[in-house]
């Protein structure tokens, strides 16, 4: 998630393409064929996630509980390249026996579960209880077939660094920031108030910041329950739309896309005052601006709910060893262990039994200024409610992010990014 | 044709037809076999992959679900693909670009690295592939620094003299040419040397003699020079061509990894376009047939460079001799 990683990921992604514009890789990945039986080791699974989600702890928790176990782990990349590479492994390939997947790119392969291991067959059903229903319900086929178990969700707050906060006179104590903003109309106005007392930008960007958090806060998105697109007609959109325009005209913002290195380094610099942060995106922080510990602080979302990413573990069909991993899921999944994941790096579990607990309500984040994330997250989801994901949410979504970043960054006339933003939609799903 | 024949007969015109022809036969054969590790090889990896694309480029094909026959719709789509269009006009601009006046500077360099007067010339020589030899990877974070928009060192300069600050990769010229400047970076160095080695295989008696007649350097390089280096300016244009018609790593990276190259696809590239549908939208049919169109692309521009370009100082190398 921060620009090293990302770096390595494109650059091995580019060796990987000089091959395909020839076709080779095309080729190569649909032709070739084989995989594993059924046989193998029962100890021993294969087990693919990307990086900077911690899933070396989780192995490495696993390892005590069950030693006769031998879990190999390979982090292959981002979650994108996770996501590729289990699809080529799918189209011909050696499949894992377990692979984590970014909640942005399920959709693709729920359309087309028959690569899974309908995880109802091997007990699912007695625990699908203990996950947040809409969390669940989005690893469903239409058809009620389960075949991912939720690993985290990404509760949200709004981090802010208290230094600048005092130096343009606003509040710093994060319940009086919380009631700066209770919707994004108060959010922008507050920005106005910074950037006029300090002259500098007050938020990183518009579309991650407002428009992805905002266009998440209704009961439906891109899709209606149906499971047709409804992303230009669904007045939520637009809304959410209009408010990131909002905030650009404003010039409170940074004008920097999330996870780019002048974003990276302008956190490490302190060129901004406050950014939308799920949970996951305090270790980003934390590893842009080490040395800005204790000048953050975190407070609720203009709002009050949202979620931004989470993950789900698959068992491919074709998996050597499906009960060896499903054993590790069911184990390193329940609430205890999840609490125990949160506990070491951070990510907010999916079992909400766990949202009750004190190590998780009392958990504070020294870095943050000893905020109680655990309770802000916690509260951002369960005040969320669920909507259907498309197959094509992802592209859609980007189509409307691009459009934003058109006109804050590159110059794009703000009257016409709407239409842009829809024409651009319907060409990506269209062809 | 009658009874008298005698084996002994036979056997004296057999040499002349048995030892001959069977010596020739392998003659015939051996080279066959010394090629044929390459072109098996390549039957492969080369023609197996790329005739395959074509039959995928045939489908709607989800690497992870189904298969369905739709002939060519695929290239129907593709041309009415704002998108494609949009990527095929950045390949060009930026091929154009980066070609056109990266071998024009390897000729002029080229030139002077061949001059006699010219001391320490083997270091000179050297250094030209420097660039070369660095990683795309490498040379591309140090061009970020360089260009970036709020950090990079040429803005901070900018700055300091009380101009804005120049965002590179918003538009589509600009962006253009930080792609270019790169590629040039990285090849003038490579078709320098490539150019040189053919200018040192030029007799010097040539030019002196060309000289003692009255002939100008503008004359000589035009009469003697360029015709010497026709053949290696041919090979210079069609692999630059190859090259830029693919370009990917140089994009890609400068957009922080975005495959769509901007926020309007600004720079995105065929090669880009190519691998965000297949691999990012999982449509390898519509990719597949993004990489055929590409793969017709650059074999007819190409194959026009290459007449273009041998017909470069023709006539003059006719006069020459």
């Amino acid at each position: 998630m921060n620009a090293l990683p990302q770096l390595s990921m494109t650059r091995r992604r580019a060796l990987a393409l000089s091959a395909a514009v020839g076709g080779t890789a095309l080729a190569s990945t649909a032709c070739s064929s084989g995989g594993s039986g059924g046989s193998g080791d029962p100890n021993t699974f294969d087990f693919w996630s990307f990086t900077g989600i911690g899933q070396k702890d989780d192995v490495a928790a696993y390892k005590k509980l069950a030693p006769e176990v031998n879990v190999k782990l390979t982090e292959v990349g981002s979650s994108t390249e996770t996501a590729q590479a289990l699809t080529t492994a799918l189209a011909g390939g050696k499949v894992p026996d377990l692979c984590l997947i970014q909640a942005t790119e399920l959709p693709k392969f729920i359309e087309n579960a028959g690569n899974f291991v309908d995880l109802g067959t091997l007990g699912a059903d007695d625990l699908e209880g203990d996950y947040l229903d809409w969390v669940i319900s989005q690893a469903k086929t239409s058809d009620d077939v389960l075949i991912g178990i939720p690993t985290d969700v990404g509760g949200m707050g709004v981090a802010y660094r208290t230094d600048f906060f005092a130096a343009a006179g606003l509040p710093t104590d994060r319940t009086e920031v919380g009631k700066l903003w209770p919707t994004w109309d108060d959010f922008i106005a507050t920005g106005q108030k910074y950037t006029t007392a300090t002259g500098k930008p007050f938020m990183d960007n518009a579309n991650t910041t407002v428009f992805l958090q905002a266009v998440s806060q209704g009961a439906e998105q891109y899709y209606d329950d149906e499971g047709q697109p409804v992303y230009d007609t669904n007045p939520a959109v637009r809304e959410s739309f209009d408010l990131a325009l909002k905030a650009i005209a404003a010039k409170v913002t940074a004008r920097l896309g999330t996870f780019t290195d002048g974003w990276t380094a302008a956190l490490g610099k302190g060129d901004f005052a406050a950014m939308s942060a799920p949970s996951w995106m305090l270790g980003s922080i934390r590893s842009a601006a080490p040395d800005s510990k204790g000048k953050w602080d975190v407070a609720v979302i203009p709002g009050g709910s949202g979620n931004w990413g989470g993950s789900y573990l698959v068992i491919p069909a074709r998996a050597a060893n499906p009960k060896a991993a499903w054993n590790y899921v069911k184990t390193m999944q329940s609430p205890e262990q999840q609490l125990q994941h949160f506990l070491t790096s951070g990510s907010l579990p999916t079992t909400p039994s766990n949202y009750e607990k004190p190590e998780l309500t009392g958990y504070t984040d020294p870095f943050f200024g000893n905020a109680p994330t655990g309770q802000i997250f916690t509260q951002s989801v369960l005040g969320l409610k669920a909507f259907k994901v498309g197959p094509n949410t992802g592209e859609i979504s980007t189509a409307f992010l691009d459009a934003l970043t058109g006109v804050e960054q590159d110059g794009a006339p703000a009257d016409a990014a709407w239409d842009t933003a829809v024409k651009n939609a319907k060409t990506a799903i269209g062809a | 044709m009658s009874a008298t024949l005698t084996p002994g007969q036979v056997g004296a015109a057999a040499p002349t037809t048995s030892t001959r022809p069977v010596e020739s036969r392998w003659e015939r054969i051996a080279p066959y076999g010394y090629v044929a590790p390459f072109y098996l090889l390549f039957a492969v990896f080369g023609l197996m992959p790329l005739l395959f694309t074509f039959y995928v480029s045939l489908f709607d094909w989800n690497p992870i679900g189904a298969h369905t026959f739709v002939g060519l719709d695929n290239f129907r789509k593709l041309a009415d693909d704002p998108r494609f269009w949009n990527a095929f006009r950045n390949t060009f601009s930026i091929w154009l670009m980066s070609t056109v006046p990266q071998l024009l500077l390897a000729l002029v360099l080229a030139q002077v690295l061949n001059s006699a007067r010219l001391r320490f010339a083997n270091l000179f020589r050297m250094s030209m592939l420097l660039p070369y030899i660095t990683s795309v990877a490498a040379t591309t974070i140090v061009f970020a620094q360089l260009f970036d928009r709020d950090y990079g060192l040429l803005n901070w300069f900018i700055g300091l003299l009380g101009f804005q600050h120049i965002d590179f990769m918003s538009t589509a010229l600009s962006s253009h040419v930080l792609i270019s400047v790169m590629v040039i970076w990285r090849w003038f160095g490579y078709n320098t040397l490539l150019y040189l080695a053919s200018l040192q295989a030029v007799p010097r008696d040539l030019y002196e003699a060309a000289a003692v007649d009255g002939a100008g350097p503008v004359k000589q390089f035009r009469h003697i020079t360029l015709p010497a280096l026709r053949p290696v300016i041919v090979f210079t244009v069609i692999t630059s061509t190859i090259g830029g018609l693919q370009i990917f790593t140089e994009p890609l990276l400068l957009s922080g990894g975005l495959l769509t190259c901007g926020s309007a696809r600004q720079c995105q590239t065929l090669s880009l376009f190519l691998f965000e549908q297949g691999f990012g939208s999982f449509k390898f049919g519509y990719g597949s047939a993004i990489g055929v169109a590409l793969f017709v692309i650059i074999v007819v521009i190409a194959f026009v460079n290459y007449l273009l370009s041998s017909r470069l100082g023709n006539r003059e190398g006719k006069a020459v001799r």
